[in-house]
């Protein structure tokens, strides 16, 4: 593992080299980076519907801790969930800056991701991603990998599994 | 395969395999109606020579085989007995089957069952002539051996069989008395051939059967018969439906005469040689056929994800969407203007009216004919009264009651659990029923019917009825409740019992029901389309189960509560009264806080520890008991507030909060909050696990 992020480090420092010379980087993802805490988080513009100002969010009791309630966006109920608590960081009270990022992978799996601050769109080069290698971290099953590009470390949100859980609790109630 | 021609089919085939079933069913009623008989033969005849085009040679194998039967059936020649029945139907089964395959998507069909087939060959196999029939046992066994083998026959062996046969029987008896009419079969099929036109090889093949039939009767005869017939079809060219079913019929009026010759002994004959082929694995094919009744059905409510939408009604919603368009328009324009008060509610009001429009408008496209759930029915009692040996008519009410699509499909499996048990546990055996000085036979009656906002549903049968005493003492056996409590019940709350899991008063336990584990499951499924059970039970007399269900499941009558500000919807269907609290009318029972109503003890839900959890600032000013039903229990729940009634339009839940236990789901309320709705047996699951 050591040795992985050693290389990583290397690979990271050379291609943003070759990308000031203009150099073509291969395909790339583009994402909406946005910020909790310290960190650069990316989500997949694809898998993004909208990013919305924080309005109401009405609490559903009994819920998981990380659920902070359902917003109605144009008459759709949206679960919003909280970044910082989904990983594992402390949570922070809404400001003017905090906004409601709503992914999508389809009608029935739509779900609102509160996080500090959206910063930009940006595309990254795929080559830049490195897979999430962790022994410990539970929260490193919702990110998809690492980039460093442009002296940023940008962690990859994994959007479909921010359903999984719920999805598993689901079918269990089934049996 | 061309795919379009296969779609035109289709939609073809699946109506014709929906009337056959009702058909099929009602020829039992009435086994000599010739109308219906000759329905059922041109539907099997119009399946085979789609198919026929197409391929699909499975589905002609069978339907053919079908279209033999028949025609021997309404030509006389064979009863539509049960023992045909049986067999019939699972051709018909097997028929369906394909069919719903082909709707699937498969397009290379499994090969027919050949035990299918060979049944099915055996009861046009002819038998008539008492003398041929003593002999013709060893052939007939042979025959029997020679096509068991795995798989298909095919048409060569089986025409090499018939041929065996036949010469098998020459040997036997010689009927030389209607040797001349033997010559005007020849005659007459020389000519019924001779007109321009394709005989398709079905159609052939249907001949030589036929002809193979006769010869069997007139052995001597054959071979003239069979040359005149390969000249009579060899030019080619079409004959038409018409001219083969003139032919058939003429050669039936000659075989007439000979059925008369062996009369009355005739069918039994045929009977009993189906029976003997057939009783390999009788019981095996009958919990088949009973099985197979239901499955099919399931795959056909699953796959049905379209609406038909008479245009009509798509005119109306999009006229009504225009109107809507025009009222934007309208209210855009009074936002950029002077803000005029009149002509606003004017406009308002307009909206009102079209969304009210637009709302019935699209419920309509969505509401379905209570038959499509009914119309299995029919074949469910058939074929359990057959397997337990009664006798049972069953009477569809209502059928063109209209509801909403989902809760047509939703109460299927409901449904059919309820009549299994009409049949099983409600009648009785003829003999009992005779006894008891009813008639022979018994009815179970399935009707549907609008009842305001909701749709009554009710299964009732005049059976032997339940007997609330054995429940109750049932019920203390099981340990559900003392001696003491289980005497206070009254004759209606016992019969509610049946309702609890895990309560069976089947003496023995069958595969058709009497597990125990139907009605409470029934009990939830209607509980959760915001349904209700209700049941009527006389001993000696018969037994009523009525289920009521609302229209829709869109929409959701609930009588709004909150908690501080936070909104709740509770279906009103389940609210039965609403009552100040007050503490000095309740106790605590087993460290359960209960109010007294009426001399009765109902437990109370405080739903502000589930729903405020983090406790709150100051009591409610004046709380709320709103007492519910859920299932046959009733419990009250104490609210801070009640704020009336408001027609809902249920929401879901996204993929995240569906665990969650309590909610159906979530509304926007007039002033634009979010109200949650409750899901009742979720919230009692919850404070009876939880708390």
């Amino acid at each position: 593992m050591n040795m992985m992020s050693d290389q990583s480090v290397v690979v990271g420092s050379s291609s943003e080299l070759m990308n000031d010379d203009g150099a073509y980087l291969g395909p790339s993802v583009r994402c909406v980076l946005f910020r909790l805490q310290k960190e650069v988080y990316g989500i997949q513009v694809k898998k993004i519907r909208e990013v919305l100002k924080v309005g109401t969010i009405r609490q559903v009791p009994g819920s998981d801790a990380q659920v902070l309630g359902v917003i109605n966006v144009r008459g759709v109920i949206v679960t919003v969930i909280d970044a910082r608590r989904t990983l594992g960081l402390a949570p922070k009270p809404i400001d003017q800056h905090s906004r409601i990022i709503i992914v999508e992978i389809d009608a029935e799996h739509t779900l609102g991701f509160l996080v500090d601050f959206v910063m930009e769109v940006k595309d990254i080069p795929e080559q830049k991603f490195e897979p999430m290698v962790s022994v410990k971290d539970t929260a490193s099953r919702y990110i998809q990998g690492i980039a460093h590009f442009q002296d940023q470390v940008i962690i990859l949100i994994d959007v479909e599994s921010l359903f999984a859980a719920s999805d598993i609790e689901f079918s269990d109630e089934l049996l | 395969m061309d795919e379009e021609i296969l779609q035109d089919f289709l939609i073809e085939a699946t109506e014709l395999v929906d009337q056959l079933n009702e058909q099929l069913l009602d020829l039992e009623q009435s086994p000599k109606d010739q109308e219906i008989l000759n329905a059922v033969f041109r539907g099997f005849h119009t399946l085979k020579g789609g198919a026929g085009f197409l391929g699909v040679t499975p589905l002609v194998e069978l339907c053919h085989r079908a279209e033999n039967v028949f025609d021997k059936i309404r030509n006389n020649v064979i009863d539509y007995d049960s023992v045909v029945a049986d067999v019939i139907l699972q051709a018909y089964d097997a028929v369906q089957e394909a069919v719903s395959r082909l709707n699937d998507g498969e397009r290379v069909l499994p090969e027919n069952d050949s035990q299918l087939l060979s049944r099915l060959d055996a009861l046009t196999k002819p038998d008539h002539v008492e003398p041929v029939i003593i002999q013709a046992e060893t052939p007939v066994l042979s025959l029997a051996e020679g096509v068991d083998p795995d798989g298909d026959i095919s048409d060569d062996e089986f025409e090499a069989l018939l041929n065996q046969r036949d010469a098998l029987m020459g040997q036997t008896e010689p009927h030389t008395a209607v040797t001349n009419e033997v010559k005007n079969v020849v005659l007459s099929l020389d000519d019924g051939a001779d007109p321009d036109g394709d005989i398709s090889d079905e159609e052939f093949e249907a001949l030589l059967n036929q002809r193979d039939a006769l010869s069997g009767d007139l052995p001597r005869k054959e071979s003239p018969v069979e040359l005149s017939l390969a000249e009579g079809v060899d030019p080619d060219g079409d004959i038409t439906d018409e001219e083969f079913e003139a032919l058939l019929n003429q050669r039936d009026n000659l075989i007439v005469p000979q059925t008369v010759e062996a009369p009355s002994v005739a069918t039994p004959s045929t009977q009993s040689q189906a029976a003997v082929i057939e009783s390999g694995q009788p019981s095996k094919a009958a919990v088949k056929s009973s099985e197979d009744s239901t499955a099919p059905a399931k795959n056909k409510a699953q796959q049905e994800t379209s609406v038909r939408v008479d245009t009509k009604r798509l005119d109306e919603i999009m006229n009504l969407v225009g109107e809507l368009v025009l009222v934007r328009n309208r209210l855009l324009t009074l936002r950029n203007s002077e803000v005029n008060k009149e002509s606003l509610s004017n406009t308002i009001g307009n909206l009102d009216h079209v969304t009210t429009d637009l709302q019935a408008a699209v419920m309509k496209t969505r509401m379905q004919p209570v038959k499509k759930v009914f119309g299995r029915f029919p074949r469910v009692v058939r074929d359990l009264s057959r397997k337990l040996g009664k006798e049972i008519t069953l009477e569809l009410r209502g059928e063109e009651t209209d509801l909403d699509k989902n809760l047509v499909e939703a109460l299927a499996d409901p449904l059919v659990h309820l009549v299994r048990n009409s049949v099983d546990h409600g009648i009785e055996m003829p003999a009992d029923r005779l006894a008891a000085g009813k008639e022979k036979r018994g009815t179970v009656i399935l009707a549907a019917e609008q009842e305001g906002d909701h749709i009554l549903l009710s299964i009732t049968d005049d059976g032997k009825g339940m007997d609330a005493d054995v429940l109750r003492r049932k019920a203390v056996e099981k340990g559900l409740m003392d001696e003491v409590t289980a005497n206070q019940l009254t004759d209606k709350a016992a019969f509610e019992l049946i309702l609890s899991a895990g309560f069976s008063t089947a003496e023995t336990i069958s595969d058709i029901s009497g597990r125990g584990v139907g009605m409470d499951v029934v009990k939830n499924m209607i509980t959760r389309l915001n349904g209700s059970i209700d049941i009527h039970s006389e001993t000696g007399r018969g037994t009523q189960i009525q289920i009521r269900v609302p229209l829709t499941l869109a929409i959701l009558p609930t009588l709004m509560v909150s908690f501080e500000e936070d909104s709740y919807a509770i279906p009103l269907t389940s609210v039965q009264e609403i009552f100040d609290y007050d503490e000095s009318q309740t106790n605590v029972i087993d460290g359960e806080r209960m109010v007294r109503l009426r001399s009765k003890s109902i437990p109370l839900f405080f739903l502000d520890h589930w729903l405020l959890p983090q406790g709150r600032e100051q009591a409610a000013a004046s709380p709320k008991v709103v007492i519910v039903c859920i299932g046959n229990q009733r419990v009250g729940l104490v609210v801070d507030q009640v704020n009336g009634q408001e027609e809902v339009v249920i929401k879901p839940l996204g993929a995240t909060l569906r665990s969650v236990k309590g909610y159906a789901g979530a509304t926007i309320t007039g002033n634009g909050n979010i109200a949650l709705i409750l899901d009742l047996p979720g919230v009692v699951q919850r404070f009876q696990y939880a708390f």
